[in-house]
């Protein structure tokens, strides 16, 4: 029989509060990149102009048809090389392993959020806009005071949704060293051994980040869907 | 100004949608202060006419003029080029419209809904904005759901706050496309009494409509539309009551059911 003991782990506490500390800055970094490129990506998917629209679909389509593991370590290793190419000297972009992190998972989740972007504007009734053009509203003035306020509150259960997924997806960071919470409990594994009860509190440490997170997206919705 | 002055000219206007032909060589003059009635079948081009006066289409052939002004294209070396921003929209803000779906903006209160374009578009001031939101509010009937949404009017309210935010602009001419058409048949009176009081205060309106009692009652003047050109035009006793064109005569006798 197994001698459970978790004292290891409360000795070790302080290491799962750092290490929830680098998963939730990652995650935040991430979060915020990752809506501003999508919103990005987004209107330019809806675009009428193929110059912009074309692109857009393929970004889309090119990062939902990879690995987000396979995007951290390309961007890890190949993008400081590739780079060297084109920048002055032989040095290259070289990212730290939390900011290739925050960059991969930005980009890939960008794609995500361009696609939840882009079904709430067109959630929104196609005559609204008329209504507005035939007001003499500019494109500007039609998405920041017609369409964006309202598709704004069809997205935002999707989006908290996509935080709780970012918030796991940052423990692929271990894979390139970045001490987020599994890298740093699997580097106390190495020394005392203690697998069981060291992982098992790390999936409950994830829990206690994530409950809250995905509470919230179903309670928005339920909130929305009264409202609408 | 002139009695009798062009508002609307529209000249050969020309509508494709890929290969359908929408619009096939439209003419159309419309005077200051004449309510123009367009009767006619489902796909004859009637919607798609007032959505290029309105400039919602902007991707047609031919011209039109809004008080001589012509509408989103300019003319250099005999070549017609698109014009674009405040050129435009000074242009397009001549035109008021309502739909057949109301349109109205759901997060946004009555009076947010007519306030909108004043603030935004005009830059006026937040109090003066509501002065006059008031008082179109009080035209149309509609003080006392001044601070309601759209979700919690009827369909003849939202359609009534609807001709309210089109008027808050100040156009020159109003169009209406359809805009009984999704409404309960006792709703419809109180959204065409709106109108005919609009007409009886002068404004200039082109209206698209199957209601063959307004039309007879309140048009000066009555244009029969089919397949994308204006069959026949006339009075409406004349257009309504003893049409020449053969396709004037079936297209009524189908839809003719009351006395008018």
């Amino acid at each position: 029989m197994y001698d459970w003991s978790f004292n290891v782990v409360w000795e070790f506490r302080m290491i799962y509060l750092h290490g929830a500390l680098i998963t939730v800055g990652l995650s935040l970094y991430s979060l915020v990149f990752s809506m501003a490129l999508g919103l990005f990506v987004g209107i330019a998917r809806q675009s009428k102009h193929k110059a912009l629209s074309y692109p857009a679909s393929w970004y889309v389509e090119v990062l939902r048809d990879t690995p987000l593991l396979v995007q951290i370590v390309w961007i890890f290793y190949c993008f400081p090389i590739l780079t060297a190419y084109v920048t002055p000297g032989d040095e290259g972009i070289k990212l730290t392993a939390f900011w290739s992190c925050v960059l991969a998972i930005s980009i890939q989740m960008s794609a995500y959020v361009a696609e939840i972007f882009r079904a709430g504007i067109v959630s929104i009734g196609k005559g609204q806009v008329d209504a507005a053009k035939v007001l003499g509203m500019s494109y500007a003035h039609v998405m920041r005071r017609i369409v964006l306020p309202q598709a704004f509150r069809r997205m935002l259960p999707p989006l908290v949704n996509n935080f709780a997924d970012i918030l796991k997806l940052t423990s692929l960071a271990s894979v390139i060293g970045v001490y987020e919470l599994l890298h740093s409990v699997d580097n106390v594994i190495m020394n005392n051994f203690r697998p069981l009860e060291m992982y098992t509190v790390l999936a409950l440490v994830y829990f206690v980040l994530i409950f809250p997170v995905a509470f919230g997206a179903r309670r928005a919705e339920v909130y929305f869907a009264r409202r609408l | 100004m002139a009695a009798g002055e062009s508002v609307v000219r529209v000249e050969d206007l020309r509508k494709q949608f890929g290969t359908l032909e929408v619009l096939r060589g439209v003419h159309l003059n419309v005077a200051r202060g004449e309510v123009l009635c367009i009767i006619g079948p489902s796909g004859s081009g009637k919607s798609t006419l007032l959505r290029c006066i309105a400039y919602l289409e902007e991707d047609f052939g031919g011209r039109i003029y809004l008080e001589g002004d012509l509408l989103g294209r300019v003319e250099r070396n005999g070549r017609m080029e698109r014009v674009k921003g405040a050129a435009l929209r000074r242009v397009q803000s001549k035109v008021g419209m309502v739909f057949q779906q109301f349109n109205l903006w759901p997060h946004r209160s009555a009076l947010g809904n007519i306030i909108e374009s004043l603030v935004i578009v005009k830059k006026l001031p937040r109090l003066e904005a509501e002065k006059i939101a008031d008082e179109l509010l009080a035209k149309v009937g509609l003080s006392d759901k001044r601070e309601e949404f759209p979700s919690r009017l009827s369909g003849g309210q939202q359609q009534r706050v609807a001709i309210a935010r089109a008027l808050a602009m100040r156009p020159q001419i109003m169009l209406f496309d359809e805009v009984t058409s999704a409404l309960d048949p006792e709703l419809v009176n109180e959204v065409l009494h709106v109108m005919k009081q609009l007409a009886e205060e002068g404004m200039t309106m082109l209206v698209v409509t199957h209601e063959m009692g307004f039309a007879s009652k309140v048009a000066d003047r009555v244009v029969f539309m089919d397949e994308g050109v204006i069959v026949e035009e006339g009075p409406p006793e004349k257009v309504l009551k003893s049409p020449s064109e053969r396709r004037t005569r079936e297209f009524l006798s189908l839809v003719a059911h009351e006395e008018f």
